[in-house]
């Protein structure tokens, strides 16, 4: 690459994947219009890749959902070790030279090791009045302080209203902490392995990643739908998956 | 307080969208993966991302202050309700609920409506030649 000038175009990675793997015509990855996605494979292995304009950002919805979306599609079908969104490579030499020759055997154990399995995410939102009702029946001082705000407004009650929901915002974090290690303790049932995600969101009530054998999906998918159907109308539990393993893959001397 | 009578084998089960929704997405690949700079150095190239602002991070105040007024509302009609009949209590209790989670699910929904049209495609974008 001339020193100082930028290229137009530079190669976009999404994962590490067997050299095995094909890309199919249909195969879109990010940018507007979407590129077609293909493979440099160097030996064992490959990457997928496609060719993105350097002077646009990216970043927009779509490509954010194209990112996964390939990458999820692939993991249903054989491992791939996923590549955080936004990674770019000056071009297809550089990808085999300084990524997959250079770290070669080291992404060649970690396909071995993901060989069969994907990843799953169970996520578990609080219906949240049905989890206020709970705490209106059995903490006085969210009665109290309730009764402090009622019918007032906003400006004049805010001290109340502060410590109100600090109180209501500390009782959600017990019960996910209770939560989440009803659904750890399922997955590793199952014979998961489990990644607890931080919560994205004030309701969450579980955010748990799990990486297990395609052929125990059914049994993932029955353990998950049992807690749905004990939490019915306090909790809403979805379950995403096969995913990419993004949770489970990680750089360990760097 | 209402009872929420279960068709059998119906409602109540777990979600099993066929592809990730936009919030999803950003919860995943924004800050999970293989960081490809511990790898490579030379050759990577730097790229303007937009995804900084896609994140939704809500601050510990409103939070405090959005729990309070779902606690001020879910009073509110719980006193409008008093002296109704049963019947009538249970479906203005429902309406109450309803526009309530409505005004706190709005952030959080926002995101994800951007995309409902690629949601659905969940066409074979890959395939494996091994045993082929």
């Amino acid at each position: 690459m001339p020193a100082g000038k930028k290229p137009e175009h530079a190669v976009y990675i999404y994962g590490i994947v067997p050299s095995d793997v094909e890309t199919t015509l249909d195969a879109r990855g990010v940018g507007s219009p979407p590129a077609k996605v293909r493979t440099v494979a160097r030996g064992d292995i490959a990457a997928l890749v496609s060719l993105v304009d350097t002077k646009k950002p990216l970043g927009r919805p779509e490509d954010l959902t194209a990112h996964e979306a390939l990458l999820d599609q692939t993991a249903a079908e054989a491992p791939v070790l996923p590549v955080r969104f936004g990674a770019v490579m000056t071009d297809e030499e550089a990808v085999v030279e300084e990524l997959l020759s250079a770290h070669y055997e080291e992404f060649v154990t970690a396909l071995e090791e993901l060989e069969g399995k994907a990843e799953f995410v169970v996520r578990g939102r609080y219906e949240l009045d049905a989890v206020l009702r709970e705490m209106l029946a059995a903490d006085e001082e969210v009665v109290r302080l309730r009764d402090a705000i009622r019918d007032k407004p906003e400006d004049a009650t805010r001290n109340e209203r502060m410590a109100l929901g600090e109180r209501i915002a500390n009782a959600i974090a017990a019960r996910r902490e209770v939560d989440t290690q009803t659904v750890v303790q399922a997955l590793t049932d199952v014979g998961g392995t489990v990644n607890v995600r931080e919560p994205t969101h004030d309701e969450d009530a579980a955010h748990v990643a799990c990486l297990i054998d395609l052929s125990a999906q059914h049994d993932l998918e029955s353990a998950v739908d049992k807690i749905a159907r004990e939490w019915v109308d306090r909790v809403n539990v979805r379950l995403l998956g096969p995913l990419a393993p993004y949770d489970f893959v990680v750089k360990t001397e760097v | 307080m209402t009872t929420a009578v279960q068709p059998a084998g119906g409602g109540g089960g777990v979600e099993r969208p066929s592809a990730s929704g936009l919030a999803d997405v950003i919860d995943t690949i924004l800050d999970k993966g293989l960081v490809l700079d511990a790898y490579v150095r030379v050759s990577l190239v730097g790229i303007e991302l937009l995804t900084i602002d896609a994140r939704v991070v809500i601050a510990s105040v409103d939070t405090y202050l959005r729990f309070a007024e779902a606690v001020n509302r879910l009073e509110i009609s719980n006193t409008e309700q008093k002296g109704l009949p049963d019947l009538l209590d249970d479906v203005t209790s429902g309406g109450a609920k309803s526009k309530t989670k409505g005004v706190l699910d709005a952030a959080g929904d926002k995101l994800k409506e951007f995309l409902n049209e690629d949601s659905s495609d969940s066409r074979e974008r890959v395939r494996r030649g091994r045993d082929g």
